[in-house]
């Protein structure tokens, strides 16, 4: 019993950096409609960005936070620009197309300047293990649970109480009704882009430094992470994505537990599965996409 | 031919096949992400059939392609009617679940006194047949070409009947193709059948030349290159798919002059296509240019 | 020829149509007038199977339509020329032409004739026989789609709004093509809001509002100008 509830707090923890990609992921997808395949990479780039910035000046937490968040939304911006603002506006197959040649770029890029197999990154091993009776909790989990917690609340903050949330909110329910209405589309769209990978790359951070090593694997991982976390969220909300992430979690760290590393494994992508078939609206899904795939569903 | 222009030349061929069957998924207006499931499934079958069940290499062909296209439908049926993205997702899914399944599937049987068959993650080793059939690897390449030939000759054979047209007009617009009369789930889960069959033979071909398979071969990347090679060479003929794996894996990866850049430069190169050509070079339009000024 | 009784569809929670009776007749125009939102295509999408009716039946003939599927119901000859989704873009006009007769299993032949019989009807499409759909014009682009609906032998055309976003002399002639092929005596359903010119040629006409038929007749039986006002902003005022 005891091990279902340290494996459900693990859960929960890593689960919470999983919501943070698929936050990543979401806020892209509502606005763009069109799935970032770069979006670890870019990330990849920060984390590298921050390991490079530790190897070389040993430098705080503090300044290789910023780097990793600042490599993360240049890596960004460059696919936002090559692969989203320049590719036709009903050409959705040839950005996702663009994206990954892109993400094959930054991560072939990476392994170049990079050539180790692994490189160290700080963790925060000065903060105690904390006991709560015969649980352990690592002090990094808490941290990923809170900064998980808190930048939901503050992003929900910001598309729902300023103009710049407006903004986006718009673009993201029709692209012409936000033209129209005089939203700057290139500029919103290009900003949320900037604000996914700034939340990506603090997944990023945390997930690096709770590891204390990194390596260019990291890339596929992070993108597969919140991609499948993204769509059992149902696609489009925050809260969502947020769910789907601690789910995802959730089952990985009792998997991992009970059957290890290759039941886990199974178990996950067939849970998947099973899941996309029954609940193809996702967890948290919108009334409003089941009407619009009602027709589809039935030819 | 030296050798290393037969292993190239192979490779492009095998991988062609890995891209026709992800193209074929994309006309009927569909992402899979999860071919390198059938090419797996398809190395696995012919595998076992030749190296355990001692049957001959035509059989065992056959029945990898056979069991991928099985598969491929059996899959189909019930994603098939998700929305783009969650089938995307449910074949990515599917694909990793059966590298994960393969990693603790074992099946071994006693063959000349040596233990032979799938290993879980250690792999499958000492799939023979053609090792020992003496088939040196210029034989081989013929083969595997031939194969292929015959892939794009049935794909032609659907372009000049009504076959490939119901996949195009299922995937531009399935409203629109249902109102003509058409069934879009059968016809998608056809499609997919088909594409399950091309990659399960692209598979079967490539266990016979490598002897040893492991499930950490058909990984996501393969299958993302898989769909990326139609992209980049064009949705609008069979030949698309072919000209992507010819510029990724000919030019860039065999001609050394990037030695060491190739990702960097092929990924640039696709970014700057992708902005001037939406739909791959060998796009509709394109396609009906040069076969206009074929006809000339 | 299609009896509509008490159609009921919904996109999840919104009703629709609220419970939709009417008769196409046979060998005539039944025209369907309404305001924008009055569930006009959703009926035709209910119609023609792409959308399912949570009750109500449709009935042709003997047979039983409400519940089959899209396919299934072209082959019984109920044909579609949708709006706004007219036509392939990337395929050329005559392959655009061949795909109207894929629901033809039965009697395959013919095909070849039925082509050049549509295209002998409009010449400007033979003309453009080999260009990309996608680069007609707007009103090409939707004698294309009744080319192509011809091309299945429908028993019922089901044309939603021919006249949506093409200029007004371009939608006389696209009437003007109706009006042949009601002379012709086909079964013909045409929903539209231009109420206007639907009523020259209608022979029965309903009005929809709100999802609900709430009147029917015949052009000559009332007041023009009251119908249009009711069709264009869907007044609800009883007549």
């Amino acid at each position: 019993m005891i091990d279902v509830v340290q494996n459900t707090l693990d859960g929960l923890a890593i689960g919470s950096a999983y919501g943070l990609l698929a936050l990543g992921f979401t806020l892209i997808f509502g606005v763009m409609r069109r799935l970032n395949m770069a979006f670890g990479s870019s990330i990849l780039v920060g984390i590298f960005a921050g390991a490079w910035l530790h190897g070389q000046w040993a430098a705080g937490m503090i300044p290789i936070f910023a780097a990793t968040l600042a490599g993360a939304v240049l890596a960004a911006a460059y696919v936002e620009r090559l692969s989203f603002a320049w590719i036709r506006g009903d050409a959705a197959l040839a950005s996702m197309a663009s994206s990954f040649a892109l993400w094959m770029q930054l991560e072939d890029g990476i392994a170049r300047a990079f050539p180790q197999r692994s490189y160290a990154f700080p963790s925060f091993d000065i903060l105690p293990l904390l006991e709560l009776g015969p649980l352990l909790l690592r002090p990094e989990f808490i941290a990923m649970f809170l900064t998980a917690a808190v930048l939901v609340v503050a992003l929900h903050l910001m598309l729902t109480r300023t103009v710049f949330g407006l903004q986006v909110r718009t673009l993201s329910e029709s692209r012409e009704a936000a033209r129209v209405s005089g939203v700057n589309v290139g500029r919103v769209a290009f900003l949320t882009f900037c604000i996914a990978a700034a939340i990506g790359g603090v997944a990023g951070f945390l997930i690096a430094a709770t590891d204390g090593q990194i390596s260019t694997k990291l890339g596929l991982w992070i993108t597969m992470k919140g991609l499948i976390a993204m769509v059992i969220s149902g696609l489009g909300s925050l809260r969502g994505a947020l769910i789907g992430g601690l789910v995802l979690g959730l089952v990985e760290a009792q998997a991992q537990w009970y059957l290890g590393a290759s039941g886990r494994e199974i178990t996950v992508f067939a849970l998947l599965f099973v899941a996309l078939i029954l609940l193809p609206q996702g967890l948290a899904g919108r009334a409003d996409a089941a009407a619009r795939n009602e027709a589809l569903r039935r030819l | 031919m030296d050798g290393f222009t037969i292993s190239v030349l192979t490779n492009i061929a095998l991988f062609s096949f890995l891209a026709i069957s992800a193209w074929i998924l994309l006309i009927a207006g569909e992402i899979s992400f999860g071919q390198q499931a059938y090419f797996a499934i398809g190395a696995y079958a012919a595998g076992i059939a030749t190296a355990v069940w001692q049957w001959p290499f035509v059989a065992g062909i056959a029945f990898g392609t056979g069991f991928g296209a099985a598969v491929g439908a059996l899959v189909a049926w019930p994603t098939i009617r998700l929305s783009g993205l969650h089938f995307a997702i449910a074949t990515l899914a599917f694909a990793e679940l059966v590298r994960a399944s393969l990693n603790v599937f074992s099946y071994q049987r006693d063959i000349d006194g040596y233990a032979t068959g799938p290993d879980g993650a250690n792999g499958f080793r000492d799939i023979r047949w053609v090792y020992e059939a003496g088939i040196e690897p210029g034989a081989y390449l013929v083969i595997v070409a031939g194969c292929l030939a015959a892939v794009i000759a049935l794909v032609a054979l659907m372009a000049r009947g009504r076959g490939m047209a119901r996949l195009r007009i299922v995937g531009e617009d399935p409203i629109l193709a249902a109102m003509q009369g058409l069934s879009v789930a059968r016809t998608k889960i056809a499609a997919a059948g088909l594409a399950g069959g091309v990659a399960g033979m692209g598979g079967a071909l490539y266990a016979h030349l490598a002897t040893y398979i492991e499930p950490a071969q058909f990984s996501v990347m393969t299958g993302v290159h898989a769909l990326a090679y139609g992209l980049i060479g064009g949705l609008g003929t069979v030949l698309g798919p072919i000209l992507g794996v010819l510029i990724d894996i000919g030019l860039l990866e065999s001609l050394r002059v990037f030695s060491g850049y190739r990702m960097i430069v092929f990924g640039g190169l696709v970014a700057l296509v992708l902005i001037l050509r939406p739909r791959g070079l060998l796009d509709e339009r394109n396609v009906h240019r040069i076969s206009a000024w074929l006809r000339r | 020829m299609l009896e509509i009784r008490d159609i009921k569809t919904s996109y999840g929670k919104i009703a629709a149509l609220k419970g939709v009776s009417l008769d196409i007749r046979d060998g005539g125009l039944t025209c369907l007038l309404g305001p924008n939102g009055a569930g006009k295509t959703t009926l035709i999408w209910t119609i023609a199977g792409i959308l399912k009716a949570q009750s109500g039946s449709i009935k042709m003939g003997g047979d039983e339509l409400a519940g089959l599927k899209a396919h299934q119901i072209v082959e019984k000859g109920v044909v579609t020329v949708p709006e706004n989704r007219l036509v392939f873009p990337e395929m050329t006009v005559t392959d655009n032409l061949i795909a109207g007769a894929f629901s033809r299993r039965k009697e395959k032949g013919g095909v070849s004739e039925d082509l050049e019989a549509v295209l002998e009807r409009f010449p400007r499409l033979r003309e453009r026989a080999t260009q990309e759909a996608g680069t007609l014009s707007g009103g090409e682009q939707q004698m294309l789609a009744v080319g192509r609906a011809l091309m299945a032998r429908p028993k019922i055309l089901l044309m939603d709004e021919p006249s949506t976003g093409l200029a007004p002399i371009i939608v006389e002639e696209i009437f003007e093509i109706i009006g042949q092929l009601r002379d012709e005596g086909r079964t013909i359903f045409l929903v539209e809001q231009n109420a206007n010119l639907a009523l020259d040629y209608a022979d029965h006409f309903y009005l929809l509002e709100q999802g609900q038929v709430t009147f029917g007749g015949d052009p000559g039986e009332v007041d023009h100008d009251e119908l249009i006002a009711r069709a264009y902003l869907g007044a609800r005022k009883a007549s």
